[in-house]
């Protein structure tokens, strides 16, 4: 991404450079040992047009490093090497297979008078190491989940049905990485969970008791509403990646009909089946189609020492979203759709419909929104919970957040502290700005404060706190 | 390898001065003696024309005129008896009276940024290398003048020094250099330090000897071409519980491994201290000269026995808070007497004289410099890691050359290093331009002493360095374990002794740690910070930078946030009302 900042009164503009991916690649050191074949080690790489010289040797260069490292901890290599002008980082998700992201350093471009090539800065401190090493983890979490380990597939079909899986899905999911909007949220990789009273959290529950009763192929259920989970039955590593695919991939894609007016044409065959606004956001766009193909993504999730294939069907009725899934071994027709349709639609549009009345309720007792003179993000290490005030709204392409970037680096610094020791913690640091940042790390839990109170002094930032911490978290325990 | 048979049987001290210079033209490489280190220093003295030194010393002056740097002369009705945190630069506790004494960095920032005062030496280092081509003739000049004596001195002086490295060379199983480097102890050091040569010669390890070590070396490089071949430079590699970092500094390399809190940045300029100190004894000419000649040259054969000063040097960064705060420590006096010593040290002058300071310790009790000749803290740190890690300095008075490269990288000063009393903690170091200026010299060091015996400050001076320092308790705050604070215009810091929970090594490492930890925190390049207060299970910590001081607090877990906020204020009173004792307010020049 560029910015463009004009430099005073000259006219003369630097070019602001974001973060931005260099390459990407897969290797195992063990498939080419010989000398002459060091190619072979190369199961992926992007940009694939780089010669193949210099593939190897970025690769080699990696290997040497990695090597280096463990002269000094043998079992706990390099996990990211700094230079200059860009960083990389590794990542060993299975024995002997290295991924490598190698991301360019932000940088400042100044333009020269007469005619000479422009100087170029390096922001050689602005990329967090914890970040963008979650980032990397997360693309193969990701490829995982669509495609199972890279083991499955070598013990399927060898090398050659390795690199082909690898090469389908890194070829598309690379684009979708964006890489200057990652930040301390995706340290955490958590999940929003919707905030419910009881009696609509029952309803729920007895409605996924009642559907997988009479789909007994249903193996696992997981229920979201407005992009935030209510109900699953994943194990939570694999709903962690499921909803980070669900929230930043699908549901993006296929918001467009509910935002679409009743009577436009975008909107799909709600208007041939009034009795409900359910429909299939996964498998076929419509039932009543004579061609429709009943074919859905696969996806890999752990079950007991190994993993097992599933068929993903994702159901929406309005703001209200349930994902079935169903083992891949069995053959899904158009008889079970259509009685998944007739069976789930209705209900899930009335249970939708349940739901948003009584989050109007919710907001109306707890009283207007004002803004309030804190941000907050919040984490729990335990069930995955993330909640961020932050963030005005996480998409694929855009992270919004309503603070400063530096801020947010700050944050990340108060994050990587923290992870040093397994102990609680408190950091309250006062920025340049004046803006005071609060770290608190309790039992697992994690929460970050950013006041804008300038003139405040700690003790008052430090009741500020506690104040927020009454009315947010009023049942958890901080370290004072 | 041929080279070997080209070995002096004879010591070089008994070739004549002349001999001296003649071998000036011969390859360095050619000589690989224990002694070569020597006949080394000995090369050196005719290589460094005094023209040079002085021209240098007029562009010394250059930055000041900028303003940036020479404090505001002060009166001292403006110092406020109850500062504030919000003091304007150089009226905080500690700022000095009229003038500092060092070119010190106003900020750490300053210090690592090392690009135009970069820029200008190497300026300095081309005059200097047009200067070298002729400077034979010019040491060959002052030949028929010179008087042996100070020579002889110098031999002997140096003699008893090489006695003591075979001493420290016999002993040297205290420096754990046989262990295996393959053992798991090896590894777990906290912190590992490496230097190299381009060649990917091995020139120094911490722990393990450089044979063991050279493969390892040799990847290191390795590492740095393979990124420099692609037009990048290699930094560090991270990993779980440590980090690498790499200062290329040509013609060196240097390679830190830590398991410390310390950031990159921090190890880095921990790294650039080392290779100061090895130009400190070579000049950065000599080390360009070497390795222009034989880019395979093991450095290690004029390097022979300085190990230990890089060993003190690694101790000294890991425990002195005064390397990372880039500042300097002063003895507790009474400053009736601290001005009586500084006037008797300013008037036992001499012309080719630049600094004279008085150590007791590591804490410095007065610095007289030349009018316009400012001392950089890390030159100051490297005289003070030279005198504490040589015993031989107690045996008489020592005549040794230096090189400052905080002040010149090029060039040799001289040092007449002598402590007062043998038995006494008392250094004196009389730092020369003048090769030739030992007896005058050991002549100030006389006029001084005799000076200060006939006041009765000497007294009070050997009183102040065998009582303790103080103990926090003194200032009455409670919960308060420790502190370190710096005054940023005077470049001089106050810190308590160490109390009971941090006494023994570990801990104590642990507590500075900490402090650089919080260091790098406050002094990030791209977010620095105003504050920091980090409380956790062992101990609570406050940070607090101002454009006049940094203050680091260590309290007990007990201590509330309160506490912390009034304890500021209290410390800064107290500061104050102590600064006379403290600090060194009235620095003098010559």
């Amino acid at each position: 991404m560029l910015m463009i900042s004009p430099r005073m009164a000259t006219g003369v503009q630097d070019k602001q450079y974001t973060p931005s991916l260099l390459s990407f690649f897969i290797y195992n050191p063990k498939f080419g040992p010989r000398e002459g074949e060091e190619e072979k080690k190369i199961l992926f790489y992007h940009p694939s047009e780089v010669e193949k010289n210099e593939k190897i040797r970025n690769v080699g260069l990696c290997e040497a490093i990695v090597q280096f490292t463990r002269t000094f901890c043998p079992s706990k290599p390099a996990k990211s090497l700094h230079t200059q002008k860009n960083r990389q980082f590794f990542y060993e998700p299975e024995e002997h297979f290295w991924i490598v992201m190698v991301v360019r350093n932000p940088m400042v471009e100044k333009p020269n008078r007469e005619g000479k090539p422009p100087t170029v800065e390096y922001q050689e401190e602005e990329i967090l190491d914890t970040v963008y090493g979650a980032v990397l983890q997360q693309c193969y979490s990701m490829y995982k989940l669509f495609n199972g380990t890279f083991g499955r597939a070598m013990e399927a079909g060898g090398v050659e049905l390795l690199t082909q899986k690898l090469e389908k899905f890194f070829y598309r999911y690379l684009q979708t990485l964006h890489l200057h909007s990652c930040d301390l949220l995706d340290v955490f990789g958590g999940i929003s969970f919707f905030p419910l009273d009881k009696m609509t959290y029952l309803k729920i529950q007895s409605f996924v008791n009642r559907v997988e009763e009479s789909l007994r192929l249903i193996k696992y259920t997981a229920f979201l509403y407005n992009d935030q989970l209510i109900w699953s039955g994943l194990e939570q590593e694999d709903m962690r990646i499921l909803y980070k695919y669900l929230t930043t991939s699908l549901f993006p894609r296929h918001s467009e009909p509910e935002l679409a007016g009743r009577d436009s044409p975008l909107r799909p065959e709600v208007a041939g089946n009034l009795l409900h606004y359910g429909r299939f956001l996964t498998g076929p766009t419509n039932l009543k189609d004579p061609d429709a193909k009943f074919r859905f993504p696969r996806i890999f999730v752990s079950a007991g020492d190994g993993c097992e294939e599933l068929h993903l069907i994702v159901y929406k009725a309005m703001s209200a979203a349930v994902c079935f899934m169903i083992s891949a071994s069995v053959e899904l027709n158009r008889e079970f759709c259509e009685q998944l349709d007739g069976l789930v639609g209705p209900q899930l549009t009335l249970l939708a419909s349940d739901i948003c009345e009584q989050y109007n309720i919710n907001r109306r007792i707890s009283g207007p929104d004002k803004e309030p003179q804190f941000k907050f993000i919040y984490f729990n290490h335990m069930n995955l919970a993330e909640k961020s005030t932050i963030h005005m709204r996480k998409t694929a392409s855009v992270s919004l957040t309503s603070v400063h970037p530096d801020l947010m680096k700050i944050l990340g610094d108060i994050n990587c502290d923290f992870a040093r020791v397994d102990e609680d913690e408190e950091i309250i640091v006062k920025a340049m700005t004046d803006y005071w940042v609060v770290g608190k790390k309790s039992d697992q839990r994690e929460l970050y404060v950013i006041l804008n109170q300038k003139n405040a002094n700690l003790i008052e930032v430090n009741e500020e706190v506690k104040r927020l911490c009454a009315t947010q978290f009023n049942n958890i325990f901080f370290l004072d | 390898m041929g080279t070997k048979t080209l070995r002096p049987t004879i010591p070089c001290f008994l070739f004549g001065c002349a001999d001296l210079c003649d071998r000036a033209r011969v390859p360095f490489t050619t000589r690989a003696s224990k002694k070569s280190l020597r006949s080394m220093k000995g090369l050196c003295l005719t290589l460094e024309p005094a023209t040079v030194m002085e021209a240098d010393v007029h562009k010394m002056s250059v930055p000041l005129e900028n303003g940036s740097l020479a404090p505001v002369d002060r009166l001292r009705s403006e110092r406020s008896d109850s500062p504030t945190p919000g003091l304007v630069e150089g009226t905080e506790p500690g700022a000095g009276q009229d003038s500092a004494m060092f070119v010190h960095a106003q900020s750490f920032e300053d210090l690592t940024a090392e690009g135009e005062q970069g820029q200008e030496q190497e300026e300095v280092q081309e005059e200097e290398e047009g200067e070298s081509e002729r400077a034979p003739e010019f040491g060959e000049l002052g030949d028929s003048e010179e008087t042996q004596e100070p020579e002889g001195k110098e031999e002997q002086e140096q003699e008893e020094r090489e006695n003591e490295k075979e001493e420290e060379d016999q002993s040297g199983s205290g420096r754990a250099k046989e262990e295996d480097v393959n053992s798991e102890a090896w590894r777990r050091h906290r912190k590992h330090v490496f230097v190299l040569s381009e060649a990917g010669k091995p020139i120094y390890s911490r722990y393990g000897t450089e044979e063991a070590l050279s493969s390892t070396m040799g990847v290191m490089m390795a590492l740095v071409s393979f990124v420099e071949a692609e037009k990048n430079i290699i930094r560090s590699i991270h990993a779980d519980g440590y980090k690498v970092v790499f200062l290329r500094k040509s013609p060196l390399v240097l390679v830190g491994v830590s398991r410390c809190r310390q950031s990159e940045r921090e190890l880095t300029r921990e790294l650039l201290y080392i290779y100061y100190q090895i130009i400190s004894l070579l000049t950065l000419t000599q080390l360009n000269h070497i390795f222009q000649h034989k880019q395979n040259y093991d450095l290690r054969r004029l390097l022979a026995g300085s190990e230990h000063l890089t060993d003190n040097l690694l101790r000294l960064l890991d425990r002195d808070p005064g390397l990372l705060l880039s500042a300097v420590t002063c003895l507790p006096l009474a400053s009736s007497s601290r001005d009586v010593i500084s006037s008797s040290l300013q008037a036992a002058k001499a012309k080719s004289l630049v600094f004279s300071i008085l150590l007791a310790g590591s804490r410095l009790v007065t610095l007289v410099r030349k009018k316009d000749q400012f001392l950089h803290h890390m030159d100051l740190h490297l005289l003070f890691n030279l005198v504490g890690s040589s015993s031989s300095f107690r045996e008489g008075e020592g005549w040794t050359p230096i090189c400052l490269p905080k002040f010149n990288m090029a060039g040799f000063f001289h040092a007449h290093i002598s402590y007062l009393e043998p038995a006494s903690e008392l250094c004196l170091i009389l730092v020369s331009t003048d090769r030739e200026d030992f007896f005058n010299l050991s002549d100030c060091k006389r006029r001084f002493l005799e000076r200060l015996r006939r006041r009765s400050s000497y007294q009070a001076l050997q009183e102040a360095v065998q009582a303790p320092s103080y103990p926090v308790s003194q200032v009455g705050i409670p919960e308060l374990r420790h502190f370190v604070y710096k005054s940023k215009s005077s470049g001089l810091y106050t810190s308590p002794e160490i109390p009971v929970p941090y006494k023994c090594e570990e801990e104590e490492e642990r507590l500075m740690d900490l402090y650089q930890y919080l260091h790098s925190r406050m002094h990030h390049p791209t977010r620095p910070l105003r504050s920091i207060y980090h409380c956790a299970e062992k101990e609570n910590l406050l940070a607090y930078v101002t454009s006049g001081f940094e203050l680091y607090l260590c309290f007990s877990p007990l201590g509330t946030k309160a506490l912390a906020v009034s304890a500021v204020n209290k410390l800064l009173k107290w500061i104050r009302k102590e600064e006379d004792r403290l600090f060194i307010l009235n620095p003098q020049t010559y």
